[in-house]
């Protein structure tokens, strides 16, 4: 007979046992499988494009003005597409949303304005059809366009006949040329990047067309660069030709970068890019499943000591007639390592259903989260940390079982009790360490707790209740630019809006709406360099360049954002009366900080200064994120800069979810084939910006709530069997005349003792190891004494309280039955 | 086949103060002999089969087995010379609960590492010798006291030892049950096999050729 089928026939043999065992392993397998399932998909895993440790992409930065990674001007895209020569190839793309018509319902999908290189240069190849020509690039030539798998299956029913058909997208005729698979995804959601973060997967994908006004200008920057990497170049030689590139603009074009001595551009890794933000909580799971696993095997290793002192005999028979001790090793480890491998494969199980759980938790904040899987090298990994857990919880109780005591275990009516001082020594051990292990991860996990309390706790500067927000994208072919500018809509477009905002405004239910270019902490953002009047503008170093918001009137109410000065906008702020802006308090106390900000001017322009009014002054609202403060902002009527995408924000009385129907139809009446997307309450919006961080606190929550539980069934056990341990000896003291409270206090003493030293130890360690944390903390410090306290009288509560019933139960006994047991 | 010379055994008490379970033992047994030891209670008949089991390592003196002196040996030594050369028979059987007849006898086999064909004709030769073919599938709680005692000396014996030691054998079984147990003791002494026995009944000393009597750890008489 096999080790192994021996093991197997043991593990069957005791059902209960290998259930809490196979359970405990499960938990702590599990665990590390999803948290190296996750690192894996997110980190580690190569992106879906061929051989992408080549791929990088390129951004600017104006490090004097806080601006970093922003998009580049379509003639530096140009200049870096002419003079880089460590590219093999390289491409612009700018995010872009497309109104699609068909006989349904208009929607509006989302999709991307490319270089006819980025196919090739990303190496995927369509399902269907072909990608972009190098002729399909520029005006009048770009009416192809590639659509997603998932984009033809959805809405064409995936019609083989659509490859050559039109499409109309904005108002205008494409003809589809290819179908990507539905694996390709470009761009990719980036962290870190202004305004581009968090952006929807594009299912349409058109050449890009550079307008006249484009080409034109250097200093208006909306496209994102990637490239390829030739084979013998680097990251570093890259950065180098680039950055020697963006020098000699500086000597070419004193006018755009003269002012600009820290302008520049640099080179990152797209890997790096995608996923890099999630690095630091992500490891620190990583962290936590180990701490999570130590504990489970912790728990084990007391299960099978308490299970090597009953098999002492067959033990020993096994010695007597031959067996060596590394000969028994190997039997209990065999035994070990089987039960972990069950564990492991049960773990597999609650690794793919929590992933599951987690991909429906955070798909929509998480890049790349939906391609997690557990793939082989998940598998692979999740086996070779179950055998190792395997060895190493069964090494501790084999050790202490491979040199049985023969002669007083096999004597007649030898009992052969070996469990002595040394082995409950190891039992203690292990139970101070579960202990110790679980208090560093729930001081963690309460922590975290607390920041993320604090950071949902935070003043946004809006009151997100009741309100509804929806995009809206009006398309240039219908609602065109006036003629001298291609970026803002004309009168057409002003007309849209103040329509859609008198109708909204008068639907039952609605409290006040208005429209916003970009919505507080939902990813986009916008800014502006301009000047103030009466500093010389060649007099400063730089020009200022601060956050700009187009609103309607009623933005701020419906936000209710305080006004502490002036007046908001109204409908007497036309596209003819005198230009006006709005101000926030970081605006004011930055530009005027000693003098009165109202009735101040600046000009977008210092050429030809068009003056524009402050006259009003609001609260700040946090923009970017809520752990961050609040940067200067400053807000424009929409009818003075006619942006064509806007997105809704409507404040209701009720839900305002019940709205939503009304206001489609609303929009509908006014354009039907106007679409509507990403409907969302601000609530939702103000939820989505913290999902990462939701993310790690739940699953830290989680994994110590895991330790937490099998540090009290391993207390739970370790009393137990103390308890039945001690039978006798409590027997002898109760016919001695001690009370049942002497009995509890004997047993409850031990535990306290055990807790007391684990939670020492754990607060020692959690001391040390917080520190790591402070990267995801938001108003609360790494050594928060109120945490460190609250969290170790739970756990050492919890823990008394787990001993409690055996200490209960020896309490209870029968002296004469106590006796009798050992006599 | 045995010699031990001034051979004790001891625990320590308390004060480098020790309780003598055997006192200067010096014992001789023959090749072929068949050696009964006595005494009563406490006189240390089972510590001394265990020493010679090499089951106790904690004595002094000085122990030759077939002209080996184990006390010489090293631990993992030791080991290998019991597996070559000694067989042991319990009063309680010692049998594994959870093995069947056939997996009781594979398991000294196993751990002296005979490849599998040779292993599964050994044990269907002692089946066949011990006539316990049709139960061979049975667990140990399915047969009675003195079929397991039959179990426990074929296992004894299965990897041909050249020394039987076998503490109280008949000890937890009924007389007839004993009987056969002790007539296949003196089988296998008739076939050439050393047995040591530990018993109290003057009827099982009397299949040996010799008997040894113990009293408070002293060779009393048969030395």
């Amino acid at each position: 007979m096999t080790d192994l089928q021996y093991a197997l026939r043991q593990l069957a043999k005791s059902p209960g046992f290998t259930a809490v065992a196979v359970l405990t392993l499960a938990l702590g397998i599990g665990a590390n499988s999803a948290v190296f399932g996750l690192i894996n998909g997110l980190l580690v895993k190569p992106l879906p494009y061929q051989d992408s440790s080549r791929l990088v992409l390129l951004w600017e930065q104006f490090p004097s003005q806080g601006l970093e990674r922003i998009p580049v001007s379509v003639p530096e895209y140009l200049d870096y597409e002419k003079q880089a020569h460590s590219f093999e190839r390289i491409a612009a793309f700018v995010s872009a949303s497309f109104n699609l018509k068909t006989a349904d319902l208009p929607e509006r999908v989302q999709g991307a304005v490319v270089s006819p290189s980025v196919f090739p240069l990303l190496g995927i190849e369509p399902i269907k059809g072909r990608t972009f020509a190098q002729e399909e690039f520029g005006e009048g030539r770009d009416d192809v366009v590639v659509i997603s798998e998932r984009l033809w299956k959805r809405r064409f029913n995936s019609d083989p006949a659509l490859i050559g058909n039109k499409l109309y997208l904005n108002g205008r005729s494409y003809t589809v040329i290819g179908i990507m698979p539905a694996r390709f995804e470009f761009p990719l959601p980036l962290f870190n990047i202004q305004g581009m973060q968090f952006t929807e997967r594009a299912d349409i994908w058109k050449p890009i067309a550079f307008t006249k006004g484009e080409l034109e200008s250097r200093g208006s920057r909306s496209y994102g660069v990637i490239a390829r990497l030739r084979a013998d170049a680097s990251v570093s030689s890259a950065q180098a030709e680039v950055s020697t590139i963006t020098a000699d603009w500086k000597r070419q074009h004193p006018k755009n970068y003269g002012d600009f001595s820290s302008f520049g551009a640099k080179i990152y890794p797209l890997q790096q890019q995608v996923a890099g933000g999630m690095r630091d909580g992500l490891f620190i799971l990583l962290g936590a499943v180990a701490l999570v696993l130590l504990v489970a095997c912790a728990n084990l290793a007391t299960m099978l000591l308490a299970r090597a002192s009953a098999r002492e005999r067959e033990l020993a028979i096994r010695v007597a007639v031959g067996a060596s001790p590394s000969r028994l090793l190997r039997q209990m480890l065999t035994e070990s390592v089987t039960l972990a491998l069950i564990g492991g494969t049960v773990g597999v199980l609650l690794a793919v259903w929590g992933l599951d759980v987690l991909k429906h938790l955070g798909a929509r904040t998480i890049p790349r989260l939906n391609e997690v899987t557990l793939d082989w090298t998940v598998l692979f990994v999740t086996a070779s940390v179950a055998i190792g857990s395997g060895i190493l919880f069964g090494l501790i109780p084999a050790l202490s079982s491979a040199r049985p005591e023969l002669t007083e275990v096999l004597k007649e009516g030898g009992r052969g009790s070996t469990s002595g001082a040394r082995s409950n020594r190891v039992r203690n051990g292990l139970v101070i360490a579960e202990i110790a292990l679980a208090l560093v991860l729930l001081i963690g996990a309460g922590l975290l707790m607390t920041s993320f309390m604090r950071l949902q706790a935070v003043n946004p500067g809006f009151d997100s209740h009741n309100v509804l927000t929806m995009e809206l994208a009006l398309p240039q072919l219908k609602y065109p630019p006036p003629a001298n500018d291609d970026y803002v809509g004309g009168i057409a477009t002003i007309n849209f809006f103040a329509e859609a905002r008198r109708r909204i405004a008068n639907l039952p239910g609605v409290g006040h709406a208005a429209f916003v270019s970009a919505l507080p902490l939902s990813g986009s953002n916008n800014d502006y360099s301009f000047v103030i009047e009466g500093r010389n503008s060649s007099q400063e170093k730089v020009s200022p360049d601060e956050e700009i918001r187009v609103i309607t009137p009623d933005y701020f109410r419906v936000l209710q954002t305080p006004l502490l000065k002036g007046r908001f906008f109204s409908d007497s702020d036309t596209v003819d009366s005198s230009k006006v802006i709005i101000i926030n308090r970081a605006f004011a106390r930055k530009y005027w900080p000693n003098e009165d900000a109202l009735g101040k001017r600046i000009s977008f322009s210092d050429q030809n200064p068009q003056w524009t009014t402050v006259v009003g002054i609001v609260g700040d609202i946090k923009h970017r994120a809520l752990d961050l403060d609040a940067k200067p902002e400053f807000y424009v009527p929409h009818t003075q800069l006619p942006s064509r995408f806007m997105v809704l924000a409507v404040r209701s009385s009720q839900d305002p979810r019940t709205l939503t129907h009304a206001i489609r139809r609303e929009l509908l009446s006014i354009d039907p084939d106007q679409p509507v997307a990403n409907v969302r309450t601000l609530e939702q919006v103000i939820s989505d910006s913290i999902g990462p961080r939701r993310m790690s606190v739940l699953l830290l929550g989680v994994f110590a709530g895991v330790a937490l539980l099998l540090a009290s069934v391993g207390i739970y056990g370790v009393m137990s069997y103390l308890v039945v341990q001690r039978t006798h000896e409590i027997g002898v003291r109760m016919a001695l005349g001690a009370q049942a409270r002497d009995v509890l206090a004997l047993v409850i003493g031990h535990a306290l003792k055990l807790v007391g030293i684990g939670t020492g130890i754990g607060l020692l360690l959690a001391l040390i190891s917080t520190r790591a944390l402070s990267v995801l903390l938001y108003g609360i410090d790494a050594f928060d004494l109120a945490t460190f306290v609250l969290v170790t009288v739970v756990l050492a509560t919890i823990a008394l309280l787990a001993s409690y019933l055996p200490a209960l139960r020896a309490s209870r006994a029968d002296p004469m039955i106590a006796l009798g047991n050992n006599g | 086949m045995i010699k031990l010379k001034n051979l004790e055994r001891s625990y320590p008490l308390a004060k480098e103060k020790f309780f003598f379970v055997l006192r200067d033992i010096n014992l001789e047994v023959e090749e072929g002999d068949f050696v009964s030891i006595m005494g009563p209670s406490g006189a240390g008949k089972s510590t001394l089969l265990h020493v010679l089991g090499m089951h106790d390592h904690g004595w002094r003196g000085e122990y030759f087995l077939g002209g080996t002196g184990v006390h010489h040996l090293k631990p993992k030594e030791r080991a290998t010379l019991r597996n070559e050369q000694i067989g042991f028979v319990f009063q309680q059987y010692h049998l594994l609960d959870d093995l069947t007849v056939y997996e009781n006898l594979d398991i000294p086999l196993s751990y002296r590492h005979y490849k599998k064909s040779e292993r599964a004709a050994m044990v269907a030769d002692m089946l066949d010798r011990f006539q316990m073919v049709g139960k061979k599938d049975l667990y140990p709680s399915q047969l009675s006291g003195g079929q397991q005692q039959l179990v426990g000396v074929a296992r004894a014996i299965i990897a041909e030892p050249k020394l039987l030691l076998a503490d109280e054998p008949t000890g937890n079984l009924h007389s007839s049950q004993g009987e056969e147990i002790m007539e296949l003791f003196r089988k296998l002494n008739d076939e050439g096999m050393t047995i040591v026995q530990v018993t109290h009944s003057e009827k099982n000393a009397s299949y040996g050729k010799r008997v040894i009597q113990l009293r408070d750890g002293w060779i009393v008489k048969g030395e």
